[in-house]
């Protein structure tokens, strides 16, 4: 190409850029810069946004109580969890699908069936699950008929229900960038640790599992920043579990800004903490454009 | 072996019925008669879809999908959201997939920057944005849930167009540049040619999750809101019915109809490429 052609495409590189860059810069910096100061103040007059009172009152409320150390656990424990469980059971999906199912097609059919699900409204996927776990439910309406109990069990409205709304809704997150880290292994790679016979928990675990880890680890950051910032499952089928994203929602709607703020950051810096400790075990950038 | 495959495959398929479970039973409630969404059903109804308002049959007072205004309002404010998130995710996705391909300065910066809109927590994003609304004094209008929307829909959007490109892209336009083909006609014969059906994938994309997004929609409504928006403050204040199994179904509908032309774009594409 000409130095003219080169320079071409570079400028105007530069120029593509630029709507990107500035949904990101108006709608995503400024917002987070408007909330880091308005953490900072002791007073919003809402209707004029008239910020008084420059303070670290909010964080220093925030930890001093020591219930907030409860629901910083809380928040950080079941969004883990929720990580762990989706690994568990979408781990094995993308192993499956990957090496015991041959035909292409039907891979595919696969994958894109597992999208659906994910189309549904959050609320009405909530609402679906009462006839489920419900007192009135298919499930205990079948232990009861069957006598196994003879009171209705409580699964909705507890951590219980959370999990398994989260998973069902989440566990697509883990198994897709498993199953494309999984597709990327060279076969000859697996063929190889199995000529030089070595045993086949060391083939998974040092061949197979080591090379998916990229997957795995875009897997769990997929799911953690998922169900972090979720507040609206905690706060339906939850039972009265306090999360940090459900009290950053309650505090707003009771118009107290500055302390929404003020635990909407503390929120963000923990998912970047998180965020940062799963990226230095492996570089996102090499799944996506730099192969 | 064959045990092995066996076993491998009913797992595959019992986690499949797993996800599906809800949306089993969110069709099945929608048509059961009597207004409560328990177990036994004994009798089944189309009431909740087409019912004329004064009936007064199933012992509580409700209004069925078909003659509920509000919801049609919703419906139509959903469309329009949904679209336009479609449109202007595409844009913004094709502009930066496209230019993120040189080796342009902060191009890493800009590509995190990018992500950080699906990272930071949904809650966080909304309420920010209410607070940036404030601030500069703007009002809700049709544009806040678009915008918010396009934010959470270009990181998914950008991966998928950025890991689905034709390898060979850059060498077709340099060729075309080369043969002195403006830099509009390559776009136009080459670029554009070449990647039609992975824009339209990402803007179908955009479309199905503003379609269904309601975390970071809540803080930012105005009027009726939209779908997903309405259907959370409705359930807040009235009794769960079959009715709102039926408004599901409708809503859900749409969106899976969405995702077979999305599913049928891209085979499209692997059938073009072969």
């Amino acid at each position: 190409m000409s130095r003219r052609g080169a320079f071409i495409s570079k400028y105007s590189s530069y120029l593509m850029l630029l709507p990107g860059l500035m949904l990101c810069i108006l709608f995503l910096i400024m917002p987070f810069g408007l909330m880091i100061i308005i953490s900072l103040h002791e007073k919003l007059s809402a209707a004029k946004m008239i910020l008084s009172g420059f303070t670290f009152e909010n964080y220093a409320k925030f930890f001093a109580r020591s219930v907030s150390y409860t629901l910083l656990a809380n928040t950080l424990g079941n969004s883990l969890l929720a990580c762990a469980i989706c690994f568990v059971v979408g781990y094995p999906f993308a192993y499956f699908l990957t090496f015991y199912v041959k035909n292409e097609k039907i891979k595919s059919y696969v994958i894109s069936l597992l999208i659906v699900p994910f189309l549904i409204d959050w609320s009405v996927r909530m609402i679906a699950w009462i006839p489920i776990l419900g007192e009135g439910g298919i499930i205990n309406y079948f232990l009861m008929s069957l006598k196994i109990i003879q009171k209705p069990i409580k699964i909705l409205f507890s951590l219980t229900s959370l999990q398994i709304l989260w998973l069902q809704t989440y566990v697509l997150f883990m198994m897709f960038p498993i199953y494309l880290a999984l597709n990327r292994i060279d076969p000859d790679l697996i063929d190889a640790a199995r000529v030089l016979k070595a045993p086949p928990y060391r083939v998974f675990y040092d061949v197979i599992f080591k090379l998916s880890l990229p997957g795995v680890i875009c897997g769990w950051i997929f799911v953690f920043v998922g169900t972090l910032g979720d507040h609206i499952t905690p706060l339906f089928i939850g039972g009265g579990i306090q999360t940090l994203g459900l009290s950053v929602a309650d505090y707003a709607g009771a118009f107290l800004w500055p302390y929404a703020a003020a635990l909407s950051t503390i929120l963000v810096v923990v998912a970047m903490a998180v965020l940062y400790i799963l990226l230095k075990i492996v570089n996102i950038k090499e799944l996506i454009y730099e192969r | 072996m064959n045990v092995k495959t066996a076993l491998a495959k009913t797992y595959i398929v019992i986690v499949i019925l797993f996800i599906y479970l809800p949306v089993f039973f969110l069709v099945l409630l929608s048509f059961k008669s009597g207004a409560s969404v328990t177990f036994p059903i004994r009798e089944i109804t189309l009431d909740w879809y087409i019912a004329e308002p004064s009936a007064y049959r199933h012992g509580s007072e409700w209004v069925s999908v078909m003659y509920d205004k509000r919801f049609f309002e919703a419906f139509i404010n959903s469309t329009d959201v949904s679209t336009a998130s479609a449109l202007l995710t595409c844009f913004i996705v094709t502009a930066t997939a496209l230019a993120l391909r040189h080796r342009v300065r902060g191009r890493d910066l800009l590509f995190y920057l990018i992500l950080l809109g699906f990272i930071v927590p949904g809650v966080t994003l909304g309420l920010g944005i209410v607070f940036l609304y404030r601030w500069l004094g703007w009002e809700f209008s049709f544009w806040t849930p678009v915008i918010t929307n396009v934010i959470y829909a270009t990181p998914f959007g950008l991966v998928l167009l950025m890991a689905r490109f034709e390898p060979k892209l850059m060498e077709y336009e340099r060729a075309a540049s080369t043969l002195k083909a403006s830099p509009w006609k390559v776009f136009r014969h080459v670029t554009l040619s070449l990647i039609i059906w992975e824009v339209v994938s990402a803007g179908l994309y955009g479309f199905v999750l503003a379609w269904s997004e309601v975390v970071r929609t809540q803080f930012v409504m105005r009027g009726a809101g939209v779908l997903s928006t309405y259907i959370l403050t409705e359930l807040g204040v009235r009794a769960l019915t079959p009715k709102w199994y039926a408004v599901g179904t409708i809503v859900s509908t749409i969106s899976i109809v969405a995702l077979l032309i999305f599913g049928w774009v891209l085979s499209r594409r692997t059938a073009v490429k072969r």
